[in-house]
């Protein structure tokens, strides 16, 4: 733990700052305005009145990767695509999440088999934290799916875990 | 005006390239083997006289196809030696289509572009070219429109064979 080794008792700070950042971060996830086929939609739909992603803080759908934490791919990925997704998703700055939602953006989908230039899962590009199931999904999974994503930065941690003894 | 009608109409005006009239029929009851034809009736042009063609049906007064309502291309079939590249023209003034087919070889995918008659082919022959590897000749940007730039293989020919991988990322 570097400069903080044994300068507190019982390690009790770091874990309060640990929950603090946690919460901060899981509190305001920012998606980046992503849509790439009908999943768009759906997310559209999950960002109005109805279904409300702004409950969870996450409603600030931003136009630029410089200002988003979570990349919502959303709908087919095709190559020439692709290429714009990794230099988008290297633009965001950390830490960073990806969302693969609906079929197509977990594992190619429909096109899975005659899709020639669809590329079969995003995660080939990018690496993907939570993939939401559906063709297209449910505006409540993909709500689901950004429940699970903060259950997951609710159990990171920015110290880094002792290193086990060998 | 009907089908028959335009097709005795470019008879009588000469046009030039007009090879015959292809109808829908009914499947022969006799022959099993045989599917008969669906769809729409069309002409078969020739290849050379497209561009004059196409022209013709534009400019003539009772025709007066003003619009080139799509242009694309079909691949038969794996053994077919012929490409169709087909055309559906629209006259708005008369309220009456026209179907048209042109059979190119695929061993030497050429054919005249339209777009000195029709601006609107411009994008429909840059997709049908990237598709089936079809050259228009005189096209002013003969780019693809959908692929990226380096794409290889043709990918609605049916002999087309499938990418292993694209710039790193794997297909399989």
């Amino acid at each position: 733990m570097g400069i903080l080794e044994k300068q507190f008792e019982e390690n009790v700070l770091t874990t309060k700052v640990d929950w603090l950042i946690n919460w901060a971060r899981l509190s305001s996830i920012w998606p980046m305005t992503f849509g790439l086929a009908c999943c768009a939609i759906e997310m559209m739909a999950v960002g109005a009145s109805h279904h409300d992603i702004d409950r969870f803080g996450a409603g600030a759908f931003r136009a630029t990767p410089r200002q988003a934490d979570l990349m919502i791919v959303a709908g087919t990925v095709n190559f020439k695509m692709a290429e714009r997704i990794k230099r988008l998703y290297d633009q965001m700055p950390s830490p960073k999440y990806v969302m693969a939602m609906g079929a197509c953006a977990t594992g190619g989908g429909p096109y899975y088999k005659f899709g020639y230039t669809v590329v079969k899962g995003v995660d080939r590009v990018v690496p993907v934290d939570v993939y939401v199931a559906g063709c297209p999904p449910r505006p409540e999974a993909l709500l689901e799916g950004l429940m699970l994503l903060q259950e997951k930065i609710r159990n990171s941690s920015v110290v880094r875990k002792p290193a086990r003894m060998a | 005006m009907d089908f028959q009608g335009i097709h005795d109409h470019l008879k009588a005006v000469g046009a030039p390239g007009l090879l015959e009239a292809d109808l829908p029929r009914e499947k022969d009851p006799e022959d099993k083997k045989d599917p008969g034809r669906a769809g729409q009736p069309f002409l078969i042009i020739d290849a050379e006289h497209i561009v004059d063609f196409l022209a013709v049906c534009r400019e003539d007064e009772r025709l007066a196809f003003e619009i080139l309502a799509d242009q694309s291309a079909t691949d038969p079939a794996i053994d077919d030696e012929n490409l169709w590249v087909t055309y559906e023209l629209l006259s708005v003034r008369h309220k009456h289509r026209l179907s048209l087919k042109v059979l190119i070889p695929k061993a030497d995918a050429k054919i005249d572009s339209a777009v000195p008659v029709y601006r609107a082919a411009q994008w429909a022959e840059r997709e049908a070219g990237e598709m089936y590897g079809i050259t228009f000749v005189g096209h002013p940007d003969p780019r693809n429109i959908l692929l990226p730039d380096d794409w290889e293989g043709f990918p609605l020919r049916k002999d087309y064979e499938f990418p292993k991988e694209y710039h790193g990322i794997s297909c399989e």
